[in-house]
């Protein structure tokens, strides 16, 4: 069955765009990404104009994260001040990535710094959250007592702030940098940086794993609607149609995923995840590597 | 009485009724039997070429001359038909059908390896690239006319591309048409002009679901003894229409507003999905 997308001027299998949406929304769900990391080369895969694939990717991922952000919320995983939090400095920083994408721009090569920025975060991102996590996981297999959060001198900082749900009392500074610096790497790399967000705030911020996932569709879900509004008013390349078929699956997915996320243990979760960013970021490094099929391609004209 | 000949001496019919009218004009039509001959070359001066027959010797038309891009589209055919005024075949006419899209800026790139991956190397610029091109005729369309007949009226992608405006290198100008014929915007000679009773002619023009909406040019061409002696031109729109058109003009127009739309109807179904799966 066909559609065609009135913005990107194309016709596509509608049953190929839900499967999409199931598959990415379930990932949502599941890990608390917006899945945008995933979903934007899978539309250019499929042959929608890359704009058009990175802003319509990033509405879809708005009503994904809403669907698992109602889920996790009833569930009690999202810590709605740390949420605050990182939103302001995220936005703060999505503004300043701007700026610095301008400045690539003008440099040259934007292409190939996306790309090495993405092989370079994903890869770093993926290996960490895989060492870790299987070693929580064997440790936990020994009986071992598992150990909360270290002590460290993120814990010296001035402006305590004390975020209940997640059992923190800590500076109001580590968050707003992980924010700023999020929302910088988002907006260079066109990404909503769920799967970058939810490593840091385990990581860094010592937040455990189930608040972390609410949290982060809190943020993805305001990131990725100021995105979709900048793209409506900038270049025009936002798709409803084409949105609106990945949600029909999304939604649904993002609902399993968010079901199914509350079963496995937090290592669990994360050393999938972390195995999924890493895939992508292989995957990535192949595409630089590997000699492509044309050695031309069209390039827009401006 | 249809003969162009006649239609200066219909003038002198309408004068007031006379007796000897019946007369004068088995004397107009006589003469301008003897007289066509002399008479039809200037008046068909004005047109592509002379021909020595009365009557076109072409008659071009298109099926469609608004092509509606609905939520449904997937590409379609356009009709090009007609009729000549002698036989079409291996021996006689030829036709030959391009169509082509809006001139546009395209800009091919290569990639070039540097330090072991691959990185967006020289790039060339084209100016004035047909966005849709395609090519039929009866026969191939080489064994018709000669170069440069064909370089003059486009006919085939390697003599359309060495003529654009852009730099001289051949490999750039390969890739740009093997990258639009993979795009399915250009194709050139993939299926013939179907003839029936020796004069009537049809042809398709394939155009793909990705097709840009505007307006678009239809040559027809009727080629007899290596030369083109009779051309017309048609032209059709791609135009969306239905929800498709109102989807595009409130984006274009309104972003503000669409982009508000958009967000709360994402918003919308997400929220929509939880609250139907919440039951399930």
């Amino acid at each position: 069955m066909s559609v065609y997308l009135p913005i990107a001027e194309m016709s596509v299998d509608a049953l190929l765009l839900l499967g999409i949406g199931l598959g990415v929304g379930w990932l949502s769900g599941l890990f608390g990404v917006g899945g945008g990391f995933l979903l934007t080369p899978l539309l250019i895969l499929i042959g929608i104009p890359a704009p058009v694939a990175v802003a319509s990717g990033a509405n879809q991922t708005l009503g994904a994260s809403v669907s698992g952000l109602i889920a996790q919320w009833r569930r009690g995983n999202v810590d709605p001040r740390m949420g605050v939090v990182l939103l302001v400095a995220g936005l703060a920083g999505s503004f300043a990535g701007t700026q610095l994408f301008v400045l690539l721009r003008r440099l040259g090569q934007v292409d190939l710094a996306v790309s090495l920025f993405y092989v370079v975060v994903l890869g770093t991102v993926g290996a960490l959250m895989v060492r870790e996590s299987l070693r929580a996981i064997l440790r936990r297999r020994r009986l071992a007592p598992a150990r909360t959060h270290q002590h460290s001198w993120l814990h010296g900082l001035p402006f305590k702030m004390r975020f209940r749900r997640s059992r923190l009392y800590i500076s109001v500074i580590p968050p707003a940098l992980v924010g700023f610096g999020i929302g910088i790497l988002s907006a260079v790399m066109g990404v909503g940086g769920g799967f970058m967000l939810v490593p840091a705030m385990i990581y860094v911020l010592g937040m455990p794993t189930t608040t972390t996932i609410g949290t982060s569709l809190f943020q993805v879900t305001f990131v990725s609607a100021n995105v979709t509004l900048l793209q409506a008013l900038q270049t025009g390349s936002v798709d409803i149609v084409l949105t609106l078929l990945l949600l029909a699956g999304g939604v649904a997915g993002a609902q399993f995923g968010a079901a199914m996320g509350t079963r496995l243990r937090g290592e669990e979760t994360r050393a999938l995840l972390g195995l999924l960013v890493l895939s992508v970021a292989l995957r990535l490094l192949w595409d630089l590597l590997e000699t492509p099929g044309s050695l031309y391609f069209l390039g827009t004209a401006t | 009485m249809t003969s162009p000949g006649l239609v200066p001496g219909g003038r002198h019919g309408r004068r007031p009724p006379v007796p000897w009218r019946p007369v004068l004009r088995l004397l107009l039509v006589l003469s301008a039997v003897l007289l066509l001959p002399w008479l039809a070359p200037p008046a068909r001066a004005q047109r592509d070429d002379a021909a020595p027959q009365p009557g076109p010797a072409l008659a071009a038309e298109l099926a469609q001359p608004r092509i509606a891009v609905d939520t449904a589209f997937t590409g379609t055919d356009l009709l090009v038909f007609g009729a000549t005024d002698r036989l079409i075949g291996p021996t006689g006419d030829n036709v030959v059908v391009l169509g082509l899209g809006a001139a546009r800026d395209v800009l091919v790139r290569r990639r070039v390896k540097r330090l072991g991956i691959w990185v967006n190397g020289p790039s060339a610029r084209f100016r004035e690239v047909p966005s849709y091109y395609a090519l039929v005729s009866t026969a191939p369309v080489a064994g018709l006319l000669d170069e440069p007949a064909r370089r003059e009226r486009r006919l085939g992608l390697e003599l359309l591309t060495a003529r654009l405006p852009g730099p001289r290198d051949p490999e750039f100008r390969r890739a740009l048409i093997e990258l639009k014929q993979g795009s399915e915007g250009w194709n050139e000679e993939e299926s013939r002009v179907e003839v029936s009773g020796g004069r009537l002619f049809h042809a398709r023009l394939p155009l793909p679901s990705t097709i840009a909406t505007g307006d678009y040019m239809v040559q027809v061409m009727l080629v007899r003894a290596g030369r083109i002696i009779a051309r017309q031109e048609l032209s059709f729109r791609v135009d969306r229409v239905g929800a498709t058109a109102r989807i595009a003009s409130v984006s274009r127009d309104h972003p503000l507003l669409y982009g508000l739309a958009c967000i709360a109807l994402a918003a919308l179904a997400g929220w929509f999905g939880s609250v139907v799966f919440r039951r399930g």
